[in-house]
C-alpha cells in the first residue's frame, strides 16, 4: 500500500509541477532522474512481492511511465539521461570483472571456455536456421537471394546470441547470490560477451567480401580489431591504477569508484576501445592485484553508488521498450526468441557435459542465460552502418527480441538461483523458504 | 583532450592534492581546502585559459545544481531541535543580531552601489542587493567544523561562532529563497500566475514533500542501501523540482534537511551518507563555479570591492553591537566578528544559484562577489577563528578555553558558566 501512495505521490507532484513550472528545462533531467529513481524502485518493490525480480520491476515502470505510455517520461528526458546509462554500464562491468577471481579462471577457464563455446554455438545456429526457414516474413531477409539471406541471418544470429552482463549483475546483486550457479553464469556471460563481439566482427568482415554494401571496407574490420585488443591492456593498466590507489591511498572509495568509472568511459571513448570490456579487465586487474579487503572495500563502495544508477538505467531501457511496435513484429519475434532459448537450453546441456559441469548446475545455468540488453544494440548499430537499408530493420527486430528476452530472462535467473538455493542475500528470502513457496510461471 | 575527461581527471587530481597536500597544510597552519578548487576553475574556464569550454560546462550543471539541493539538506541537518533547545537564548539573540545587521546593510550599501555606479532604479537595484547581503551574511562552515574538531565544543566562544555560522547560512538561505519567490517569472500555462507567498509555498512544500518521500520510501528499514536510495532520489526530486520551477533548490533542500533530522531515527547514517556525497558534488561547484566565472564588460570592480569592504565592516561592527546588546561583549571580545569573514561553500552556491536565474539582474557581478569574497577568505577562515578565540578577553584571562556548565538560568547580565542549560 506503501508503494502505491508514493506512486501516487510522485504522479501528483509530478503533474503538478508541470502544470505550474514557468518554462521548464533547466532541471527537468535531475526532475526525471529523481522521479525514476523513486517511482521505478517502488514499482521493483512492487514486483518482488509478486516474486519477481525487482529490475523486471524498473523495466515495467520504465515501460509505464516512459513515452509510449503515460509520457511522464518523455522522450527528451530518455535521451538526455543517456550519460546515467553510460555510468551503469561502466559500472556493471567494473564490478562483473571484479567479481572474477584469478584463481578460480585458472582452475575453472577451460570449463568455462567449453560451456560458452558450446552454448554459443547451438545458439547461433538455431537462430540462423529459423531466420532462414522464415526468410519470406522477415522483412531484412524478404525477397534477397540466397547469399545474401544467409550472410544477414549469420549477421543476426552473431548478435542474437550474445548475454546481458547488466541484467546477471543486477541479480547477482539483488539476490546477493554467490554459489556455483551464480559464479558459473557469470563468468559465460561475461566470457561470451567477449567471444560474441570476435565472432561478430569475423562474420561482419566475412558479409563484407560476400554482399558488399559500399560503406565502410577494411578499416571498419581493424576498428573492430582495435576496439577488443585494445580493451585489454588499456584496462589493464587502468586497473593497476586503481590497485595502487587501493595499495597507497585507501581513503573515499565511494567518491573514488565514481571518478574510476566516469574516468575508464572517457578513456575508452577517447581512445575508441570498447567499454565494457575495458572495464571487465579494469575491475578483473584492480581486483586481483588489491591489498588485502581492499578490492571487496571497493566493490562494496561501487555497489552503493551504482545502486541508484541501475534503477534508472533499466527504468530507461524499459522506456525505450516500444511497446506497440513489439506488438506489430510479435509473430516473428516469438519464434526468434523461443529459438534462442531452446539454442541456449540445448547448447549448456551439451556444453556442462563437455566440460564436466556438475548435472545440477548444468541443468539450470541455461536460465541465467536468456537475458539480453546494451551490448547486442551497440552490434546491431555497427550492423546498421555496414548495411543502412536492412540495418533498420534488423534493428527493430532485434529490440523487440531484446524486450523480451530482458524481461522474461530476468525472471527466469532468479527462478534458477532460487532453485540452486544459492539466494542469500539480505533482501533475498532464504532458500528453503524460497523453495517452499510457488512459484510464477516463467514470461 | 577531451574536455569532460580533463575534468574528471582534474577533479581527481584535486582531491588527491586535498588529500594530502590541504590535510598537511590543515594540520599544521590551519588553512581550509575549497578556494584551490575555485582557483583551479577560473584559470581553465572560457574566461582565462579557455581548456574547458562553456559548452562541456553545460555537462555538469545537473551535477553543480544538484550541489545545490544536497548542500541546503547537510545545512537543514544542523538544526536538530532537541539539541538546539539545551542551548541558552542569548547565543541565538548574538547570532541572529549579527546576521541580520550584516544583511541589512550590506543590502542597502549595495542598493547604493548600484543605484550610484549604473543610474538604475531601486526597485531594479533591490534583488540583486538583497542577493548580495544574503551571501554577505554566510560564514565558511567548514572552518568552524575545523575548529571544533580541534578545540572541542567547551569554548563559549567556539559555542558562538558554531551558533553564528549555522544561523548565517539559515538566514543567506531562507532570504535568497525567499527574494528568488518574488522575483518569480510569470507561469504561461496557468490563468493566473502564483504569486510570490505562493511561490513560497511551493518552495517550502517542496521541501516537505521531498522529506515525506524519504520518509514513505524507507519505512522502518535501516539498511544503509536503501537509506541511501531513499535519499538520493528524494534529493535529486526535490533538487530537479525545484529547478524546474526555477525556484532556490538550497532553500526546499534545507527545509527537508530539518525534517529529516528532527523525524528520522536514522540521523546519524543520514548525515553520514549526505556527507559522502557532499564534498564530490562539492567540489564539481568549486571547479565548474570558477569555470563558469565571467565577469562580463559591466564595471564589476567597483561594485566587488564595495561588497568586500561592506560585508568586512558589518559583520565586525554586527557582532560587536550583537555582543554588546546581550552583554555578551566581555566574553567574545569586541572583535570576535573577524572569525565570521572566513566564506565558503554555501556563499558560492547562493551566488551560483542567482547565476542560473533566468530573470536575474547583474547576476555576473554578484557571481564575482562570491566568487572573490570566497577566494580571499576560504583557505583563511579556520585561521581567522582560531585568532577570535585567542583573542576573547576570558580566553586570555584564564589561559584555556572556557568550559560550559550547567548550571541556573541566566540573570540580567548572562555570567560565562551558565550560557548553556542542560
Amino acid at each position: 500500500m506503501r508503494r502505491i501512495i508514493i506512486l501516487l505521490l510522485l504522479l501528483g507532484v509530478m503533474q503538478l509541477i508541470s502544470l505550474v513550472a514557468p518554462f521548464g528545462g533547466a532541471g527537468r533531467s535531475l526532475l526525471v532522474f529523481g522521479f525514476l529513481i523513486l517511482a521505478a524502485y517502488s514499482v521493483g518493490e512492487l514486483a518482488k512481492q509478486l516474486h519477481l525480480p525487482k529490475i523486471v520491476g524498473y523495466l515495467a515502470a520504465g515501460v509505464v511511465f516512459g513515452p509510449n505510455a503515460l509520457n511522464v517520461v518523455r522522450a527528451e528526458a530518455v535521451t538526455n539521461l543517456a550519460p546515467v546509462s553510460d555510468l551503469a554500464i561502466a559500472l556493471i562491468a567494473f564490478l562483473a570483472g571484479a567479481e572474477l577471481e584469478w584463481g578460480e579462471l585458472r582452475r575453472r577457464g577451460l570449463a568455462l571456455l567449453r560451456l560458452t563455446g558450446a552454448e554459443l554455438a547451438v545458439t547461433f545456429v538455431a537462430i540462423f536456421c529459423v531466420l532462414v526457414l522464415l526468410r519470406e516474413w522477415v522483412p531484412f531477409l524478404a525477397g534477397l537471394n540466397w547469399t545474401t539471406v544467409l550472410t544477414f541471418s549469420a549477421l543476426f544470429a552473431s548478435i542474437a546470441i550474445v548475454h546481458s552482463p547488466a541484467v546477471t549483475m543486477a541479480l547477482l546483486t539483488e539476490t546477493g547470490a554467490r554459489g556455483p550457479l551464480a559464479r558459473t553464469t557469470l563468468g559465460v556471460v561475461l566470457l561470451a560477451d567477449v567471444v560474441v563481439v570476435i565472432v561478430f566482427s569475423s562474420v561482419l568482415t566475412l558479409a563484407r567480401v560476400l554482399v558488399p554494401s559500399g560503406t565502410g571496407g577494411v578499416g571498419t574490420v581493424v576498428s573492430i580489431a582495435w576496439e577488443i585488443g585494445g580493451a585489454i591492456p588499456i584496462g589493464a593498466a587502468l586497473g593497476v591504477v586503481v590497485a595502487a590507489y587501493l595499495r597507497f591511498v585507501r581513503a573515499e572509495l565511494f567518491l573514488f569508484a565514481i571518478l574510476v568509472t566516469f574516468f575508464g568511459l572517457e578513456i575508452s571513448r577517447l581512445l575508441h576501445v570498447e567499454t565494457l570490456l575495458m572495464l571487465i579487465v579494469t575491475g578483473f586487474v584492480a581486483e586481483t592485484l588489491a591489498p588485502g579487503n581492499m578490492g571487496e572495500a571497493l566493490r562494496r563502495a561501487m555497489e552503493r553508488s551504482a545502486a541508484p544508477v541501475f534503477v534508472v538505467f533499466f527504468a530507461l531501457a524499459g522506456a525505450k521498450i516500444d511497446v506497440s511496435l513489439l506488438l506489430q513484429v510479435w509473430p516473428l519475434v516469438i519464434p526468434i526468441a523461443l529459438a534462442r532459448v531452446a539454442g541456449i537450453w540445448g547448447g549448456t546441456r551439451l556444453g556442462a557435459r563437455w566440460a564436466r559441469i556438475p548435472p545440477e548446475e548444468g541443468r539450470l545455468v541455461w536460465m541465467g542465460l536468456v537475458s539480453q540488453a546494451g551490448v547486442a544494440i551497440g552490434l546491431v548499430t555497427v550492423a546498421g552502418n555496414a548495411y543502412p537499408a536492412a540495418g533498420g530493420d534488423m534493428r527493430t527486430m532485434l529490440l523487440s527480441v531484446i524486450a523480451v528476452n530482458e524481461t522474461v530472462g530476468a525472471i527466469l535467473f532468479r527462478r534458477a538461483l532460487l532453485k540452486a538455493g544459492e539466494v542469500n542475500g539480505t533482501n533475498a528470502k532464504a532458500p528453503e523458504q524460497a523453495l517452499a513457496e510457488p512459484e510464477p510461471a516463467p514470461g | 583532450m577531451n574536455t569532460a575527461l580533463l575534468l574528471v581527471v582534474l577533479v581527481a587530481v584535486a582531491y588527491a592534492a586535498a588529500h594530502i597536500a590541504f590535510q598537511w597544510l590543515g594540520r599544521h597552519l590551519l588553512i581550509v581546502s575549497g578556494a584551490e578548487y575555485l582557483l583551479l576553475g577560473i584559470l581553465l574556464g572560457p574566461s582565462v585559459s579557455g581548456l574547458v569550454s562553456a559548452e562541456s560546462l553545460r555537462a555538469f550543471l545537473p551535477f553543480m545544481t544538484l550541489a545545490l539541493g544536497w548542500m541546503g539538506a547537510m545545512v537543514g541537518m544542523r538544526l536538530y531541535l532537541p539539541g538546539m533547545v539545551r542551548l541558552r537564548g542569548v547565543f541565538y539573540r548574538v547570532a541572529i543580531v549579527q546576521s541580520l545587521v550584516t544583511l541589512v546593510g550590506v543590502t542597502a550599501a549595495a542598493l547604493l552601489m548600484f543605484r550610484g555606479i549604473f543610474g538604475v532604479t531601486a526597485d531594479y537595484a533591490l534583488v540583486p542587493s538583497l542577493v548580495l547581503g544574503a551571501i554577505a551574511t554566510c560564514s565558511a562552515q567548514d572552518a568552524v567544523q575545523f575548529i571544533i574538531q580541534r578545540l572541542g565544543r567547551s569554548s563559549v566562544v567556539v559555542r558562538q561562532m558554531e551558533v553564528a555560522v549555522g544561523m548565517d547560512s539559515v538566514i543567506g538561505i531562507v532570504t535568497v529563497g525567499v527574494v528568488l519567490c518574488f522575483n518569480h517569472v510569470a507561469a504561461p500555462t496557468l490563468p493566473r500566475s502564483p504569486t510570490p507567498v505562493e511561490w513560497m509555498v511551493i518552495s517550502a512544500a517542496l521541501g516537505v514533500i521531498g522529506g515525506m518521500l524519504f520518509h514513505l520510501f524507507l519505512g522502518e528499514e535501516r539498511d544503509p542501501d536503501r537509506l541511501f536510495i531513499s535519499l538520493g532520489g528524494a534529493i535529486v526530486f526535490m533538487t530537479g523540482a525545484a529547478t524546474f520551477l526555477q525556484l532556490s533548490p538550497i532553500l526546499p533542500g534545507m527545509l527537508m534537511g530539518v525534517i529529516l533530522v528532527n523525524t528520522s531515527r536514522n540521523r546519524r547514517e543520514i548525515e553520514e551518507a549526505l556527507h559522502r556525497v557532499e564534498r564530490p558534488l562539492y567540489f564539481v561547484l568549486l571547479l565548474c563555479g570558477g569555470a563558469l566565472w565571467s565577469p562580463g564588460r559591466s564595471a564589476w570592480l567597483i561594485p566587488v570591492l564595495g561588497f568586500l569592504a561592506a560585508r568586512w565592516f558589518f559583520k565586525v561592527a554586527g557582532a560587536r553591537v550583537a555582543a554588546r546588546f546581550n552583554g555578551m561583549l566581555p566574553v567574545l571580545g569586541p572583535n570576535w566578528g573577524r572569525a565570521l569573514l572566513g566564506q565558503g561553500g554555501i556563499a558560492l552556491a547562493i551566488g551560483f544559484n542567482y547565476l542560473s536565474e533566468n530573470n536575474a539582474f547583474f547576476p555576473n557581478i554578484v557571481f564575482t562577489a562570491a566568487v572573490a569574497s570566497v577566494l580571499l577568505t576560504d583557505a583563511f577562515s579556520a585561521r581567522l577563528m582560531r585568532h577570535a578565540v585567542d583573542a576573547s578577553p576570558w580566553q586570555r584571562t584564564s589561559g584555556e578555553a572556557v568550559v560550559v556548565r550547567a548550571t541556573e538560568p541566566v540573570g540580567p547580565e548572562p555570567r560565562i558558566d551558565a550560557v548553556e542549560r542542560g
